[in-house]
């Protein structure tokens, strides 16, 4: 009943919250068009022969010398900019939620179970979590990569980038969520429901997975919305600093550091295009992270 | 109290050897250093000689026990490209990357503090909508970006502010600083916003969130009741009391500015500890990266103790299992 | 209103910033000096900017030329392999010390030890005697007729001064004095060094030739970032980058008060393939053998590049195509050979149809991303037009930290290289890139996929030890037209150089890209 409640007093706020409707609108947007990619997007950037240099750097359609079958221009390489953003699109946010994926069952998992048992346990989860703190989000992406890059044969790093790359952000995100989970768990566990389920002998795993975890569901809900603007931007991040995908995998964040090259050049859509599509996206999640947590902590309203 | 104490440096200790040992074995595994610090002209037989001398040959355990002893007689090494002791190279850098986070992080504060509490004070105000959207906008361009587009339109469009470098520097003692000349301020501006940027937007959302926290207790609620005066109320009693998780958060946020202006620092060639890390990384220079990673947690970890021990000097009654 | 105040605030702040900069040249490049030592360390930017502190006993001119330096003249020795050199008397080093064949002498035994990093300089001499004072003599084991011309960076230094600091061999591990220190003969002096962030040189008064410039103070900032140099250069920070990226030429030419100085670098970028790969390996469709052993199989590599497009649109206009791994101009250069394989894409299918191939293959290639200039986008190109005549390239690419070991592992089935002929003569790239490997005499040491010729590794010997031009031209013809015909590498083109300044600086822009402030003036 009271779940209820809150599902209808959340759907209230969202249709009188018009940013929040924009950015759903937007992020639905993006989200279909990296999904539908290889469907609506004029070239394939990964298929060397759909296009072609002749085409090159050619200006959005209502700028001098532009062809029209290029809405957005071409890049240096003759590609399509909106095929690019699409399946650049496309690859930033596999990556991003394959990292939160990762990150969420890691960190939620560890944080329930150091919430649960206490002790030793929790001291050594959160030790491990001293020492992730330790070093900050771009450090142990910088870490990973080059522990990757080390230790892997040079044949299959080029394979290996998106992995590797999800995985250095993703551990890099995994603490706040079990510091959440380990927090709210705490919580839970004065509550009579918990103590009632461990008094009746249920298994750890069921408490933890079947009567803790729905209930903290909304803390987490909302990290999950602001970390995957941070992993999309983190992945830029690195991207720029030179060490994350090559340029013909174009993530948007590959995108820009490509387009910076075009900074003072003239050439504005390469670089441009590219961001702002990259800041609509972020921007949109962030709105969206900012409505759940109101949902979530009503006091703050 | 004591134990507590001793418990926790224990644990900072545990913190700094996996870091040390983190470190260490990223760089073992990294590039090749001979490569870098041989020329195109260089025999096969005369870098495995080299190779062997610097005992890049020797087991992985004993150059470990070799790099960690060594770092804890002080002894940092040498950089294989500049032939230097890194001890110095990087002590030269860190005034430059220490003065550029905390101007940041004042920048955060001056902005974002204020702000924080206005938009708290007045949450259906068109002025805190604008700062709220304006600032999730902010936040959602990566720093890179907002740095190009300082120097693009400060510098070269305008001309106004230098666009890297430190400007002019003066020597005190063995610290170079850039805030006692007009010069050194211009150069610092740009960068130092950048860099703040990010950590002004989370001063503020955590201000607002702590005031509006704050703002419901009881203890505000009877104070309103006893009839004390808004303006008071909401500067001495509340803002007073939003302080303490405030000023925590603000400790760690330090690290995070001094690991981030990496991003600034390679923007706007500022001469500090990341761009030196970056030009390491880019030519191998593995003592350099090894050195910097143990610095940087070094500084992260001597920062949440600090605000540890704050956090119960000021507050008893914390335990510490609700600290962390 | 607001726009124009500002301008005109704008306008006065950047003309204090101009009337600061007037005594004081600054330049920046992408690299820092990694070390003041001339022997430590052959690197570029090393070299190029001690090249303003040290000088060594021959020095290049503005075109590249070998003119007398501490040396006045040279000649062959009588009776023995070698040559001799007549020091210039009068000269002193920037401390006050006078200049002796002792020194060159020290120079010599210092740079070609085992902890000096130029050794392989003087991998022909056997022996090196002084004479008297003013005379030294090289000996080298077989008749070298490019010895003078290949010690143009051996830079001399004072022996009292090095050893009375501990500085007698280059440091190599650790620092020593030499590393933060000079004392050389030439036109400049170290004034302060703060390393990768700031250079300062002072003009040496003593200087032994004619100063042409008129700088009093020279200031050098590397900036590694091209956004942020570039933005500098416009903003008015510095009057002088080196490089500029090609995109930006324009937009610094249609500035007032900017010019862009355009030349051509002698670096060649080409293809090179495993040659003696039995299969390839990273091929999804021909996995029991190699392709690329067939010569009508790279000569359809070949004709699958377009050149023209690659230069109007990555290098908007700036680069030469090459037909061979020396660009014309270069001593030694086959003026007989002169043409490359033109962009026919039909009759690249054709020649792979020929070798049994008409549906083409995919294969690996490997490309730097940090080396030369617009490396990744070339590559990205190439493979585009690759595929377009049916080969596949799986395009991989690095930045170069991980790519010499990578080839050195013979991990490719293609490959990206560029190459600068150090000595600037064809014999050169001959001796890396197409003699046989053989690491025992130090011969096709970067010949990385193993090309192998008979005539052309015997024709290499006799190449270094003829004296008379027109022989040795005719030989080099032969290996030339031999690897040409076999395709032992695919010559791209001549890599262009490209350097921003303001409008009132003079310099001189060298094919070797060393940039020298003896030529700057300030007007």
């Amino acid at each position: 009943m009271i779940a209820l409640l809150k599902k209808y007093e959340g759907l209230w706020l969202f249709v009188h919250s018009p940013a929040a409707i924009v950015a759903a609108m937007v992020a639905v947007l993006i989200f279909l068009g990296a999904v539908f990619a290889p469907w609506v997007a004029l070239v394939n950037p990964y298929d060397l022969s759909s296009f072609s240099l002749f085409d090159g750097l050619l200006p959005p359609a209502w700028q001098d010398g532009s062809n029209p079958k290029y809405l957005l221009g071409t890049d240096d390489q003759g590609r399509d900019m909106i095929s690019s953003i699409l399946y650049g699109a496309r690859l930033s946010l596999v990556i991003g939620l394959s990292a939160l994926t990762i990150a969420a069952i890691l960190g939620v998992g560890l944080g329930l179970a150091a919430g649960y048992y206490g002790g030793r346990f929790d001291a050594v989860v959160m030790r491990i979590a001293d020492v992730q703190l330790a070093l900050p989000a771009i450090l142990t992406a910088l870490l990973i990569d080059g522990i990757a890059r080390g230790i892997l044969p040079a044949a299959i790093q080029q394979d290996l980038r998106v992995a590797v790359l999800t995985l250095a952000i993703a551990l890099s995100l995994w603490v706040n969520f079990a510091r959440t989970a380990r927090a709210s768990t705490f919580v839970q566990m004065n509550k009579e429901y918990v103590q009632a389920a461990i008094m009746m002998g249920q298994r750890p795993t069921r408490v933890m997975f079947v009567h803790i975890l729905p209930n903290i569901l909304g803390p987490l809900l909302v990290i999950l919305t602001v970390d995957l603007a941070s992993a999309i931007l983190l992945e830029a991040t690195l991207s720029f600093l030179g060490i994350g995908l090559p340029a013909d995998s174009p993530s948007l964040g590959t995108l820009i550091r490509i387009g910076m090259q075009f900074l003072l050049s003239g050439e504005w859509w390469i670089l441009w295009i590219p961001t702002l599509f990259l800041v609509a996206l972020v921007v949109s999640i962030n709105i969206l992270g900012d409505f759940l947590r109101d949902i979530f902590n009503p006091r703050l309203r | 109290m004591v134990y507590f104490i001793l418990k926790r440096m224990v644990q900072s200790v545990f913190v700094m050897l996996a870091v040390a040992f983190l470190a260490f074995s990223l760089f073992r595994f990294v590039g090749d250093p001979i490569t870098q610090m041989t020329g195109v002209e260089t025999s096969v037989a005369d870098q495995e000689r080299l190779r062997e001398e610097l005992g890049l040959n020797d087991p992985f355990v004993s150059q470990f026990m070799r790099f960690t002893g060594d770092m804890l007689k002080g002894d940092f090494g040498f950089s294989y490209r500049t032939r230097q002791p890194v001890a110095d190279m990087i002590a030269d850098r860190i005034p430059a990357t220490l003065e550029l986070g905390v101007v940041a992080l004042i920048i955060s504060l001056v902005v974002g503090v204020p702000a924080g509490v206005y938009t708290a004070l007045k949450p259906r105000g068109v002025l805190t909508q604008t700062i709220l959207m304006t600032t999730l906008v902010g936040v959602s361009i990566p720093t890179f970006v907002i740095g190009i587009m300082l120097i693009f339109i400060f510098g070269v469009q305008l001309g106004w502010l230098p666009t890297f470098g430190r400007g002019g520097t003066v020597q005190i003692g063995s610290w170079e600083s850039s805030l006692f000349t007009i010069d050194g301020w211009r150069a610092l501006l740009l960068p130092a916003i950048t860099l703040g940027v990010y950590q002004l937007t989370l001063t503020m959302r955590l201000v607002r969130a702590e005031m509006m926290e704050v703002m419901r207790s009881d203890y505000i609620r009877f104070a309103m009741a006893r009839g004390v005066p808004m303006g008071r109320l909401h500067y001495k009693h509340a803002l007073a009391n939003t302080m303490v998780p405030v000023i925590t958060i603000i400790g760690l946020q330090f690290g995070g500015v001094i690991a981030f202006s990496i991003v600034t620092e390679s923007v706007f060639q500022w001469p500090g500890m990341g761009l030196l890390f970056l030009e390491s990384i880019r030519f191998v220079d593995i003592p350099v990266m090894g050195v910097y990673l143990v610095v940087i947690a070094f500084f992260f970890v001597l920062v949440n103790l600090v605000v540890d021990l704050l956090y119960v000097a000021i507050d008893p009654r914390l335990r510490i299992s609700d600290v962390s | 209103m607001l726009p124009l105040k500002l301008a005109v605030l704008g306008g006065a702040l950047s003309m204090s910033a101009l009337a600061a900069s007037a005594e004081t040249f600054r330049w920046a490049s992408t690299t820092d000096p990694q070390t003041m030592d001339p022997h430590a360390v052959n690197s570029a930017p090393v070299l190029s900017f001690l090249n303003n502190i040290y000088e060594g006993l021959v020095r290049r001119g503005q075109d590249m030329s070998i003119e007398p330096s501490l040396a006045t003249s040279w000649e062959p020795l009588e009776g023995e392999n070698g040559w001799r050199f007549k020091l210039r008397e009068g000269v002193t080093f920037q401390n006050g010390a006078a200049f002796t064949s002792e020194d060159v002498l020290f120079s010599y035994q210092r740079a070609s030890d085992e902890a000096a990093d130029v050794r392989s300089w003087f991998a022909p001499v056997t022996d090196m005697r002084v004479v008297d004072e003013f005379t030294v003599d090289f000996v080298t084991s077989a008749p070298n007729p490019l010895f003078p011309d290949s010690i143009a960076n051996f830079m001399i230094l004072d022996k009292d001064w090095a050893e009375a600091n501990d500085a007698a061999l280059p440091a190599r591990d650790a620092e020593n004095f030499a590393t933060m220190n000079v004392n050389g003969t030439g036109p400049f002096t170290l004034a302060d060094r703060d390393p990768g962030v700031r250079t300062t040189l002072a003009p040496n008064g003593a200087w032994w030739d004619d100063a042409s410039h008129n700088i009093t103070e020279a200031v050098f900032t590397p900036i590694g970032n091209s956004a942020t140099g570039l933005a500098a250069l416009l903003s008015g920070e510095i009057d002088f980058i080196q490089p500029i990226p090609l995109q930006d030429v324009a937009q610094v030419e249609s500035r007032d008060g900017f010019k862009v100085l355009e030349g051509e670098e002698t670096r060649v970028i080409m293809f090179g393939f495993g040659h003696e790969h039995d299969t390839l390996l990273y091929s999804s469709d021909v996995t029991d053998a190699n392709p690329f052993t067939d010569p009508r199989v790279r000569l359809a590599a070949a004709h699958a590049l377009d050149i023209a497009s690659i230069d109007r649109v990555l290098f908007r206009g700036k680069i030469e195509p090459a037909s061979q791994l020396v660009p014309a101009g270069i001593s030694g250069f086959s003026e007989a050979n002169q043409n490359r394989p033109d962009y026919n894409p039909d009759r690249a299918k054709e020649l792979l149809a020929e070798a049994g191939y008409p549906d083409g293959f995919s294969f690996g290639l490997k490309c730097t991303n940090d080396r030369y200039i617009n490396d990744e986008a070339l590559c990205r190109a190439a493979a585009s037009m690759f595929a377009a005549v049916g080969l596949n390239a799986e395009l991989s690419t690095g930045p170069v930290r991980d790519y010499w070991p990578q080839l050195r592992e013979d991990d490719f089935d293609m490959y990206l290289l560029g190459w600068s002929p150090g000595t600037f003569d064809m014999e050169h790239p001959i001796r890396f890139l197409m003699h046989s490997q053989d690491d025992s005499r130090k011969l096709g040491s970067w010949n990385f996929g193993n090309y192998s010729n008979a005539r052309v590794d015997e024709l290499l010997p006799m190449v270094q030890q003829e004296i008379d031009p027109a022989a040795r031209q005719s030989m080099i013809d032969e290996i030339i037209a031999i690897t040409q015909d076999e395709v032992a590498y695919i010559p791209l083109y001549t890599q262009p150089l490209i350097w921003a300044a303001k409008d009132n600086v003079e310099l001189t822009q060298r094919a070797d890209n060393f940039f020298m402030l003896r030529w700057v003036t300030v007007n």
